[in-house]
């Protein structure tokens, strides 16, 4: 019988698709491979201690993928949070995903779903205010994290185009928020004070875990699709999102915000780098009409719903008045 | 009587204290949901008391009451005092256009007192692309436009203006003209509008127009590269031409400090005789009187989206509906006798 290997099973979305493929199809059709064992006690559920880094992590990789035969692969071993140590980011990234990319071609894999960020098309002036999967990702970003992020995704569709039996999906998830999810972004809505940028509220799009799990279902059912964004219902703006939650924020001129990002960066205090700060300037926001068009999935949530589900979790009373006066409102 | 004091009290509250029999529990339930309710509208009450009451509570407070949550309850109440919780998916938030509009409003009628005319030309349903001449170094003139059609045609249409770079990527400008309505000017969201069937409003002279200086006004400036033939060819949207008279001297740039406004990423810095003398004042445009007449719309659907690819004909399409335009302008400014009466 063909199973399902996944990877990055003890992140937080890793740990979530884990759950919701031995709900669906049996723990004995799910292999879990990361160098952790999954977060929650799945019985059944075969976990291999696989280092991606390693130099031969491709051959470790075979031999689990033929030993279960494995004939579906998910990638989910990615950082969303930018981190310090870029060496070792890029050596799981991009490194990691040309070992997995070589396995799954040589040992027969017919499908591999890469998980991957909006984020990587950039933050930049120029951007329409929707980006189709047609735009050209970020190659030269400042941010090691963008970059290693594109690096992946061409090390997929390279060994895509070499072994025709490999189909490849890459699944550009908008910035993922709800109860339970821990990322840099939804750190920085944990604080009280929340700087932002003078003169600037950019459009964002805050995508429900939910939605992200159903997107991938979707796309397991319908097989490699290519490139597809997974975007929320709608978008807000940035400081709507910030004052519903309650933020105070405290405005700082874009050209002190850069090179204070990455002092304090550098200090080990902020959670991300200078480059983010285009992030919070301009608009990256994602067109969802490919995963409408070709695999019939639109999500079920708006971006105000990730948020309210967050603050549900994390602050109850500031997500009880909010709802509050949405309903004064209607 | 030492025992009888005692013993008193304690049965009379033991009567007081026991409960009365619940003799309909449904009527029960009906208090208590009541009970809710009142609480549950106590604090929205409480949570939607708006601006003024949240400044008079701070006031009142006084120091001993501020604290990071009161700040960011006041801020939240300025925010949403003039935003909505929803924009649409380019950004427009209408509460903060409804905010705006008086002010809007009084440049329209009063300060500049527009007179609009050909507004029937403007079609009442489907797409169109409004094509207009540029000046007046801010953007007032799209502004003008979108409310024209908003006030003076019959089906109080909405049109999307296209803003330059410069003005919707500038810090404070940005927001403000994506709430308002306008939209980056790119042709990815010019097409994506019209074939939403809305109504569009684009300058093609772009950068070129709105910084042209005093002595160069009501000439128009090229017409970019055609790419708004371009995009109404392949939408098959009618090119209704608009002609804008009297925004060319609100700001009178008689000369041009362009390394000024380099490291601010902007194209142009304008010396006008009040900016940058008066400071601040010379932000204010000057009252002159202002025209915006619409003309007939240009069919273009005889040459199909095809014709997109054909650079020639979008060339020479884009050079008459410049003609078109610098005529519409040539006969107005000829008529005026004066800029500040018309």
């Amino acid at each position: 019988m063909p199973r399902v290997a996944l990877t990055g099973t003890a992140s937080y979305l890793g740990g979530r698709i884990l759950r919701r493929l031995v709900d669906a199809r049996g723990a004995d059709a799910v292999v879990a491979v990361d160098i952790a064992p999954p977060p929650v006690a799945l019985q059944g559920v075969r976990h291999w201690m696989v280092d991606l880094t390693l130099p031969g992590a491709d051959r470790r990789l075979v031999d689990v993928f033929e030993e279960e035969q494995v004939d579906t692969v998910v990638h989910a071993a990615f950082f969303t949070d930018p981190r310090r140590d870029a060496a070792y980011s890029h050596e799981l990234e991009s490194i990691g995903t040309l070992h997995l990319t070589a396995a799954a071609a040589a040992a027969g894999v017919r499908h591999l779903l890469v998980r991957s960020f909006t984020a990587v098309y950039g933050a930049r002036g120029k951007n329409p205010n929707f980006l189709t999967e047609e735009h050209p990702p970020e190659r030269n970003s400042r941010l090691a994290w963008v970059r290693d992020k594109v690096e992946a995704e061409d090390h997929a569709f390279s060994f895509s185009r070499r072994y025709t039996t490999l189909g490849v999906s890459v699944l550009r998830f908008a910035t993922l928020f709800g109860a339970g999810v821990h990322t840099f972004y939804t750190r920085i809505f944990s604080k009280r004070v929340v700087p932002v940028l003078l003169g600037y509220d950019p459009l964002v799009q805050l995508l429900h875990p939910e939605d992200a799990l159903d997107a991938i279902d979707a796309v397991l059912a319908h097989g490699p699709c290519g490139t597809v964004n997974i975007v929320p219902r709608d978008t807000m703006t940035l400081l709507t999102a910030l004052h519903l939650s309650d933020k105070l924020t405290v405005p700082v001129p874009h050209l002190l915000a850069y090179p204070g990002a990455d002092f304090w960066w550098g200090t080990g205090v902020g959670e991300a780098p200078g480059g983010f700060v285009d992030y919070v300037r301009y608009l990256f926001v994602a067109d969802g009409e490919k995963a409408r068009r070709e695999l019939g999935f639109e999500a079920r949530h708006t971006s105000r719903d990730a948020l309210m589900a967050f603050l549900e979790y994390r602050y109850p009373e500031t997500a009880a008045r909010s709802r509050d006066a949405r309903e004064v409102e209607a | 009587m030492k025992e009888t004091a005692k013993v008193v009290p304690i049965r009379g509250r033991t009567k007081r204290r026991r409960r009365p029999p619940i003799e309909d529990e449904g009527r029960l339930r009906e208090r208590l949901a009541e009970l809710e309710r009142e609480v549950a509208s106590g604090r929205q009450a409480r949570e939607r008391e708006g601006l003024l009451l949240t400044l008079a509570r701070l006031v009142d407070a006084g120091a001993r009451g501020v604290s990071w949550a009161s700040l960011a309850r006041l801020q939240r109440a300025l925010y949403f005092a003039w935003h909505s919780e929803e924009v649409d998916d380019f950004g427009s938030d209408r509460r903060f256009a409804e905010a705006l509009e008086p002010l809007l409003e009084f440049l329209y009628a009063v300060w500049w007192r527009v007179e609009t005319s050909g507004i029937e030309h403007v079609p009442a349903e489907g797409r169109g692309l409004i094509v207009a001449n540029h000046s007046g170094v801010l953007p007032y003139d799209g502004i003008m436009v979108q409310l024209a059609i908003r006030h003076e045609h019959p089906a109080r249409r909405v049109c999307r203006m296209l803003a330059l770079d410069m003005f919707a990527l500038l810090p404070g400008l940005a927001p403000m003209l994506a709430k308002s309505g306008s939209v980056r000017a790119n042709p990815a969201n010019a097409e994506r509008l019209l074939r939403r069937e809305e109504l569009v409003g684009v300058f093609p002279e772009g950068v070129k127009g709105v910084g042209k200086r005093f002595k160069d006004r009501y000439r128009l400036a090229r017409f970019g590269r055609g790419g708004f033939v371009r995009i109404a060819l392949r939408t098959g949207s009618p090119i209704i031409p608009c002609a804008v008279v009297g925004a060319e001297e609100i700001h009178p740039v008689v000369a041009k400090a362009d390394w000024v406004g380099r490291p601010f990423g902007l194209p142009y810095f304008p010396i006008t005789p009040t900016f940058p003398l008066l400071g601040p004042l010379g932000v204010i445009p000057l009252p002159t009187k202002w025209s915006i007449d619409f003309g007939d719309p240009l069919d273009l659907s005889e040459h199909g989206p095809e014709a997109a690819k054909d650079p020639i004909l979008v060339n020479r399409l884009s050079q008459q509906v410049r003609e078109t335009i610098q005529g519409m302008v040539d006969g107005r400014v000829a008529r005026r006798r004066s800029i500040w009466f018309g």
